[in-house]
């Protein structure tokens, strides 16, 4: 496939460019620069988290999961720009270096599967009765969606942290 | 060396210590990621109090509510966290007492659980809590727990 030469040649680039460089070399950008990067994470995952127990049903119960989703959604949002911005910061530094890691395009993946179920319970299940109604006993499609967004989002920050160890 | 330090080490050079450190590196990074979803959890929990005592966020509950539905996750958060922790320091001593930005970190979070501990209790023993003293304590609240998470993930840089 010649793609992927192709994406490690870019972030080759992007690492060797004035920015990428000097970001990586910097005494405190690049530190803070991962700092935001594991506070975004840690707001939008964990209100994620928050919401998906709720779906399973341990937490939160008397709260109705489309006022739930509603009111915290700007904050998971803004939470995963912040995530999405300064993530694209660190691989203009140190894309290349880390592209060889099976633990890198191991977390994309498990980001892409948790934004499928995400996008499934938004257009399939949301609207659903138990959910729209707050039936205290929501369908096992519902609980299991909370579930899988729990793993996956688990499987991508374990993926993340295991990028400097691999191999 | 002090006697803290000595005590430390003798902590590091036993059993357990030394089997951490001499072991794969992969036990670090275990020892890492429960940590940093201990974080995550304890975050989580304390964001969506703090989040709603300042007006915003999930408002379909009182923050006195949601404080006490979420305290098991502060508790579950806060031991993976400080379990994980411990697992992590005394498998290296010498290398945290002097790494500067973890002696920041155990200060921020001393002061973010006095905050959690004796603030809150009391801006949350009630259900209406005086606004300013309760947007006061969130941002500080939010803040401390910010810098911690801030500061460990310095101490790989110093």
């Amino acid at each position: 496939m010649s793609l992927i030469p192709a994406f490690l040649d870019f972030a080759q680039s992007l690492q060797d460019s004035a920015f990428g460089t000097s970001l990586a070399e910097s005494r405190y950008a690049f530190p803070i620069v991962e700092g935001i990067h594991l506070l975004g994470l840690s707001i939008s995952v964990g209100l994620i988290f928050l919401t998906d127990l709720r779906l399973v049903g341990v937490l939160l119960r008397g709260v109705a999961i489309p006022v739930l989703l509603r009111q915290l959604r700007p904050w998971v949002l803004s939470g995963f720009a912040v995530t999405f911005a300064s993530g694209l910061l660190l691989f203009s530094a140190e894309g290349a270096t880390i592209a060889v890691s099976p633990a890198f395009p191991a977390k994309f993946l498990f980001i892409f599967l948790a934004g499928l179920n995400a996008l499934y319970f938004e257009f399939r299940l949301a609207g659903l009765a138990p959910v729209q109604e707050n039936q205290p006993t929501l369908p096992k499609r519902i609980r299991f969606a909370g579930l899988a967004s729990i793993g996956l989002w688990v499987l991508v920050i374990i993926s993340g942290r295991l990028i400097p160890y691999l191999p | 060396m002090s006697a803290t330090l000595e005590f430390l080490n003798a902590i590091q050079q036993s059993a357990i210590g030394s089997a951490v450190a001499k072991s794969n590196h992969l036990v670090g990074a275990t020892a890492q990621i429960f940590h940093v979803l201990g974080f995550i959890i304890l975050l989580s929990a304390v964001l969506l109090t703090n989040l709603r005592l300042l007006g915003v966020g999930l408002r379909d509950r009182s923050a006195q509510q949601l404080a006490g539905e979420t305290s098991k996750l502060i508790w579950i958060g806060l031991a993976s966290a400080v379990i994980s922790g411990l697992f992590m320091f005394f498998s290296a001593v010498e290398l945290y007492y002097f790494n500067p930005a973890f002696a920041y970190k155990i200060l921020l979070l001393a002061a973010a659980v006095v905050v959690q501990v004796l603030w809150f209790r009391k801006i949350l023993s009630t259900e209406t809590p005086n606004p300013v003293v309760a947007r006061i304590g969130a941002l500080l609240s939010i803040g401390l727990w910010f810098s911690v998470g801030l500061a460990g993930r310095a101490i790989g840089f110093v």
